[in-house]
């Protein structure tokens, strides 16, 4: 029985556990190399050694197995937005998405699909930003109160902003919907057109006129189809075809 | 800093898939900006014109078809196909109509000025030939045929007079 303590120790030693060899299947190119092809290339990682979600697998692969590999990340949370990239032929965040347990079946990860990609994982996001400056995303009135606190709205007034106000601006819903594919240098693009809904029903903006005139042109709003694929790839679950839909209705008798 | 990051956009070299990938062979296309960006990274995107006859104008007219569709359908489906030549020549008329505003959809989205120009252009002249010819095609249903619905009609009755 003593034999037995002193073979258990004070700590006891964790069995050698089989390791779980998980494939992934990661796009790489590199702006050193421009003439070489994209490719994808395979990464292994063992599962029990692994967070679970993608990011923490990619977080583990650069920092053990291939330092150049780049992607985008920060808050790990689905705060930021950073992570946002084409995994298993879905937009979503890398740090929302779990990990496949199943380690027989390949995990392939793609940059946001039909951008100009920077390298690797980390697509060129200037003309979304570029787009989402020009709905001018703040508050615009001509008096300020008269006390010169805040601006004050009702709580159904309020209540109109929830579901518009937690976008991330990831762009995965932007970069699922083929409108925007096709003709993304003039159509604004879901995430974009949300937040100038978001601004449009906020009462106490008083620049509708020109938030509606702006988009009274073939190419920056109507380009919407309805094809739906933002708000199902939307990894904060929100609904920019609805948003969307409720700008042409109100375009529609403007 | 600020000015490094100019730079870097302006000589851009960024993997994207081969333009001959994206585009339609055979019809000339303009030079794109690199990247789709057009002047400073921190100039905001300038919309273009405003201009309600293609923007919330062309889409009430769009659901206009559409909705009137449905009961234009509805009647000679209900009838059994016996209905009047007004009625018959809205519904051809309508869908006409409809699949025009269809097509100019297609024509923007797939052949947009801003990459074909003047082939844009063509396409819509296309389009509106086509549409034209569809009217004389119209006229000629029916006055001689029996209208769209006698033309349907047909196709599913006997071909006795045909063999001979």
């Amino acid at each position: 029985m003593f034999n037995a303590i002193i073979k258990r120790g004070l700590a006891t030693e964790a069995k050698a556990v089989a390791p779980r060899l998980k494939t992934f299947k990661i796009y790489r190119w590199s702006p050193d190399r421009p003439a070489e092809k994209p490719r994808l290339q395979e990464y292994q990682v063992d599962l029990n050694q692994c967070g679970p979600m993608v990011l923490d697998a990619l977080i583990k692969i650069k920092n053990e197995q291939d330092a150049t590999l780049t992607f985008r990340r920060s808050c790990r949370e689905g705060i930021c937005g950073s992570c946002a990239m084409n995994i298993g032929g879905r937009n979503t965040l890398a740090c929302l998405c779990r990990i496949d347990q199943n380690e027989n079946k390949q995990t392939k990860i793609y940059p946001l699909p039909h951008m100009y990609i920077v390298r690797d994982l980390v697509p060129d996001l200037t003309h979304f930003y570029k787009q989402y400056k020009s709905i001018q995303p703040y508050l615009q009135r001509s008096e300020v109160p008269a006390d010169g606190k805040e601006n004050l709205q009702s709580i159904a007034d309020r209540k109109k902003l929830d579901g518009l106000y937690e976008c991330i601006l990831c762009a995965c819903c932007s970069t699922s919907c083929p409108s925007y594919w096709w003709n993304q240098e003039q159509y604004l693009g879901p995430a974009v057109l949300m937040q100038a809904y978001r601004w449009l029903v906020d009462s106490r903006d008083e620049a509708a006129g020109i938030r509606k005139q702006m988009l009274q042109n073939s190419m920056s709003l109507y380009r919407c189809h309805t094809i739906m694929n933002c708000t199902r790839t939307c990894p904060k679950g929100l609904n920019p075809g609805r948003a969307i839909a409720e700008i042409k209705k109100a375009l529609a008798v403007d | 800093m600020f000015s490094r990051t100019v730079k870097l956009t302006q000589a851009r070299a960024f993997q994207t898939t081969a333009r001959k990938n994206l585009t339609i062979p055979f019809l000339s296309t303009l030079p794109q900006a690199p990247g789709g960006v057009k002047g400073n990274v921190n100039d905001a995107y300038v919309p273009p014109a405003p201009e309600k006859l293609h923007g919330s104008l062309h889409w009430d007219f769009e659901r206009v078809l559409a909705i009137s569709l449905i009961p234009l359908v509805t009647v000679p489906l209900a009838a059994t196909g016996s209905i009047s030549t007004v009625l018959d020549t809205a519904l051809a008329s309508v869908l006409l109509g409809h699949c025009y505003v269809g097509f100019q959809s297609c024509i923007i989205d797939y052949i947009p000025s801003r990459v074909y120009g003047k082939n844009h252009t063509y396409a819509m002249y296309l389009l509106g030939l086509g549409s034209l010819f569809s009217v004389v095609g119209i006229y000629h249903m029916e006055t001689k045929e029996g209208g769209l619905i006698g033309v349907l009609k047909n196709i599913w009755s006997k071909p006795s007079t045909e063999k001979k």
